[in-house]
């Protein structure tokens, strides 16, 4: 499965149905990779693997020598697998690696460790840290007057961190351009609904008030996605309400009615992965 | 007269020696960066900032988020030195430990106001678990320079290394401890008074005072040995040496009393078969407000305290 079909050029690599192919075999090996570790954040990474799969198989200058092309922080570290899918359906990782996931000595932690994964650009975990490396990575690039992009994925649940605040009133005071950050805002932390724990609402005018460019899109959908990825504002860095839903497989189709952490049992499992490849095998719109 | 010579001149604290070694490097070296938490003033960062405005970046009273900010630009090929108070930096002990030392990004932290001595602020400013904190980071080096020739050549070591590094800077003027021709060689100590019977190790504010009791002691026939130990982890072997040749050995930091040098010093004297005696003065508790010299005083960590206790405590 490695690497097919990933080597395209610019307007067939944007091409939304073949990203939707990308991101079901992305979730088919993330959810392989958790449910053979027995553990992993299966409805965070599902909820993100849309975004994941617009930036890496489309939008970002990608390359699997990290020094070149853009970076990608991925600040919501557990959603960890989602990422290590990336690599693997993009052929940058062997898919021999899956069995891997969280096991002893595995270059796939738990969560992303750059010192055991070059691919990893920041080691993330702890939630709200993310984005200051972003930030600092996007001056420094604009002090290399070097024109690339930093993304940065981060949880709605983790934007309740005092020092996302602080990043995002740094780059919005400083005008820090080529800096995107994407939230997942899927609406579910650990303990429940967001809007219940602690509400971020009007999360699009508290950004705008902090000097974002703000978009609001559909974060399954993947053309939404690559548009407002390219609908940037000069001299402002560009915020990305992505609106998703935990644990989603496909229109309709959601594992363990988005729970943050739970498990798939092995029936939840296979029935999961016969959806998949049965929307693998039907031409997407 | 350059600003070096007339820093010599006089009795200097480590954190004016930096300011002036870090306008320096950065002349001679372009990578060096400064990420500054609204203490510029007090950190001695301004001057850089004067000469390089578009290589210092103000992140205002938001340590953690500077702290992310200096990793992002030493992964992208920078030398950051991000400085506040040590106290205040350390307290993001979160943020060190994952954007710094798991991403292994070479930030060098900047920890100004060491120890008990900013004095009447009290212990909500006082850098007393700093070390400790570091410390358990594995790839952060900890630097504590004991005078204006160490921090000089310190900062040129600093400047060139890529490693994560956490440097303690002092408030209080100190004199100068080392003799002329002295090298910094990262995680050696250095034997700045040589003595016999008693060994006292120090770090940083407290080595001068360390070397006055030593001359104090002297009239009551006791000559202690004072060693510098400015840069941990420290080399065991030379550790071992030179507590192997002592029946005693004296810890004195300007510290609270877990986490510090004491820890690791002691971590290697009990493994020696032939130990010496291992005493600590350090700060027990959580410090307060106070004239730094009433402070120093109360914790027997001047010159006096440390004199009386090496006598009271004699063979």
């Amino acid at each position: 499965m490695r690497g097919e079909g990933v080597v395209a050029g610019r307007a067939e690599r944007a091409d939304p149905a073949r990203i939707a192919g990308l991101a079901t075999r992305c979730r088919l090996v993330l959810l392989e990779m958790i449910h053979r570790a027995g553990s992993g954040h299966a409805g965070s990474s599902l909820s993100c693997t849309d975004i994941i799969s617009v930036l890496r198989f489309g939008e970002m200058d990608w390359s699997a020598d990290r020094s070149a092309g853009d970076v990608f922080v991925l600040s919501k570290g557990h959603a960890a697998p989602a990422w290590y899918a990336a690599l693997i359906v993009g052929g940058d990782l062997p898919a021999e690696e899956i069995g891997t996931l969280r096991a002893l000595d595995s270059r796939l932690q738990g969560h992303p460790d750059r010192t055991r994964l070059g691919l990893v650009d920041v080691s993330t975990g702890a939630l709200g840290q993310g984005l200051s490396v972003a930030v600092g990575r996007a001056v420094a690039r604009r002090l290399h007057g070097r024109d690339s992009t930093v993304y940065c994925l981060l949880g709605d649940g983790e934007c309740q961190e005092g020092q996302v605040w602080e990043a995002f009133l740094y780059a919005g005071a400083n005008r820090v351009s080529g800096l995107v950050a994407i939230i997942d805002h899927n609406d579910s932390q650990s303990d429940g609904a967001v809007g219940d724990i602690l509400p971020l609402c009007p999360l699009p005018d508290k950004l705008r008030a902090f000097g974002w460019h703000v978009a609001q899109v559909d974060g399954h959908d993947h053309g939404e996605l690559r548009d407002a990825l390219r609908r940037r504002e000069p001299g402002r860095p560009s915020a990305i309400i992505a609106h998703t839903r935990k644990g989603r497989l496909g229109p309709g189709r959601v594992l363990l009615d988005g729970s943050h952490s739970d498990l798939p049992s092995a029936a939840e499992y296979a029935a999961a992965v016969d959806y998949l490849e049965t929307l693998l095998d039907t031409p997407h719109d | 007269m350059t600003e070096r010579q007339g820093l010599a001149a006089k009795a200097t604290s480590t954190r004016d020696w930096f300011g002036a070694a870090l306008v320096e490097i950065a002349r001679e070296y372009d990578h060096v960066v400064v990420v500054n938490c609204d203490l510029g003033k007090a950190t001695r960062t301004l001057p850089f900032k004067e000469e390089f405005p578009d290589r210092f970046f103000e992140c205002g009273i938001a340590e953690a988020n500077a702290i992310g900010v200096a990793a992002g630009l030493a992964q992208e090929g920078f030398r950051p030195f991000v400085a506040s108070f040590g106290h205040f930096l350390t307290g993001k002990f979160l943020e060190i430990f994952q954007t710094v030392g798991l991403n292994d990004a070479g930030v060098v932290l900047v920890g100004t106001h060491a120890g008990l001595a900013i004095g009447r602020d009290g212990p909500t400013q006082m850098g007393l678990r700093d070390v400790a904190l570091m410390r358990t980071l594995p790839n952060v080096g900890v630097f504590q320079p004991a005078d204006g020739a160490e921090v000089w050549q310190m900062m040129a070591h600093l400047a060139t290394d890529r490693r994560p590094a956490y440097l303690r800077l002092c408030r209080q003027p100190q004199p100068e401890v080392h003799a002329e021709g002295y090298r910094f060689r990262f995680g050696m100590p250095h034997v700045v008074r040589e003595g016999a019977g008693v060994v006292v190790f120090a770090m940083g504010g407290t080595v001068p005072v360390a070397v006055e009791a030593a001359g104090r002691l002297a009239a009551d026939g006791i000559t202690p040995t004072v060693v510098n130990v400015s840069s941990l982890p420290v080399d065991r072997t030379a550790v071992a040496r030179l507590a192997g040749t002592h029946r005693r050995a004296v810890v004195v930091e300007d510290h609270y009393v877990v986490g510090g040098l004491a820890d690791e010093l002691g971590r290697i004297v009990l493994s020696l078969p032939d130990r010496p005696r291992f005493d600590v003065l350090a700060v027990p508790d959580y410090g307060q407000a106070g004239p730094p010299e009433d402070l120093y005083r109360r914790y027997g960590l001047d010159a006096a305290g440390i004199a009386a206790f090496v006598r009271e405590t004699a063979e």
